[in-house]
């Protein structure tokens, strides 16, 4: 968990630099930090806003950029459907992709009449507080002093080595393995397509293999169990 | 951007976001998913973050760059080799970002 904060703050840190460097003012960067809260569509739009884009073009990015939380929201709804609308707004708000992986990956196994406990709740607003924490901190100093840290020490990508230590010892199974190369393979494949599409065709794929794998997986287990 | 067309894309994200968020926490119980699809989810979150990963690794300014020299990709196989081998994450951080920059810096000396 901690270096995944350290990797989430120095990830903040260079958002809040960006959006300065862009051209938002001090108050729009804390606004947009504090409001969107999400680190892939602050950084997929500020090229746009640079770039002088129309209003629908930033927009229609953000949903493209944003529909891996279609899936979340989705993989979250078993366990959180019973909640008042109040609670689950807030619960949407921290979704991030940390807290969604770290929380599928611990209780997806939970049985129906186990989900929605109290302690799933508080294990996932303890994982976005604290994201969220890191991120809000790191971004407003990463705002405010956005004159002094140079663009090219590369820092973002501890993010991304971060992303790789909490991967893949998530990677469990034959058929998660050929999910998790399919989507790597796809995502760099794909990377060219507009408005990082080639993200969600990379995800889609790499679920589709993993399913496929695991029908396949079964099929051959039942065979050989009937022929032995 | 003018100010106003600055405020008008926060709002507009801040919006489509929790907007998106909050879709199948709100709506799920009346767009009700097949067993099938839900236990696909289970291998969404590997995939979601697979796929940030390898472009950062692979792609150099958009182009596939498969080299030794490749800064990023030396240093993303060496934390995915530690990891594997260790399980330390500050370990496979802390070699990463070293021999991310330590290649850097001598790219940028040559």
């Amino acid at each position: 968990m901690a270096p995944l904060l350290i990797g989430t703050g120095i990830w903040g840190l260079v958002t809040g630099v960006a959006m300065v460097k862009v051209g938002l003012s001090a108050a729009q960067a804390i606004a947009m930090t504090l409001l969107v809260f999400s680190g892939t569509v602050q950084l997929a739009s500020l090229p746009l806003i640079a770039a002088d884009a129309p209003l629908w073009v930033v927009m229609l990015t953000a949903v493209v950029v944003n529909l891996r939380f279609v899936i979340f929201s989705a993989g979250l709804h078993p366990f959180f459907r019973s909640f008042s609308i109040a609670r689950r707004w807030l619960l949407s708000y921290f979704m991030v992709d940390m807290s969604f992986a770290m929380f599928l990956s611990r209780f997806a196994e939970a049985p129906r009449d186990e989900r929605g406990t109290t302690e799933q709740v508080w294990f996932f607003l303890g994982m976005s507080a604290g994201s969220w924490m890191a991120w809000q901190t790191m971004s407003i100093i990463g705002i405010v002093l956005a004159a002094e840290v140079p663009a090219h020490w590369g820092l973002e990508f501890i993010a991304v080595l971060a992303l790789i230590a909490i991967t893949l010892p998530m990677i469990a199974g034959k058929p998660a393995l050929v999910g998790a190369v399919t989507t790597g393979v796809i995502a760099v494949v794909a990377a060219g397509l507009p408005l990082k599409l080639g993200l969600l065709v990379a995800v889609v794929a790499g679920i589709a293999a993993a399913m496929s794998a695991e029908i396949m997986l079964e099929r051959r287990a039942r065979n050989t169990g009937g022929t032995s | 951007m003018s100010n106003l067309e600055i405020w008008l894309v926060i709002i507009g994200l801040t919006l489509v976001t929790i907007l998106m968020r909050s879709s199948f926490l709100m709506l799920g119980d009346y767009f009700p998913l097949p067993e099938r699809v839900q236990h696909g989810l289970r291998y969404a979150p590997v995939c979601a973050l697979i796929a940030l990963v390898t472009p950062e690794l692979f792609l150099t300014q958009g182009a596939f760059n498969l080299s030794v020299e490749n800064p990023k990709l030396v240093a993303g196989l060496a934390a995915a080799v530690i990891t594997l081998t260790t399980r330390s994450m500050i370990a496979a951080m802390a070699t990463g970002m070293l021999i991310f920059t330590v290649m850097r810096l001598l790219s940028a000396a040559a």
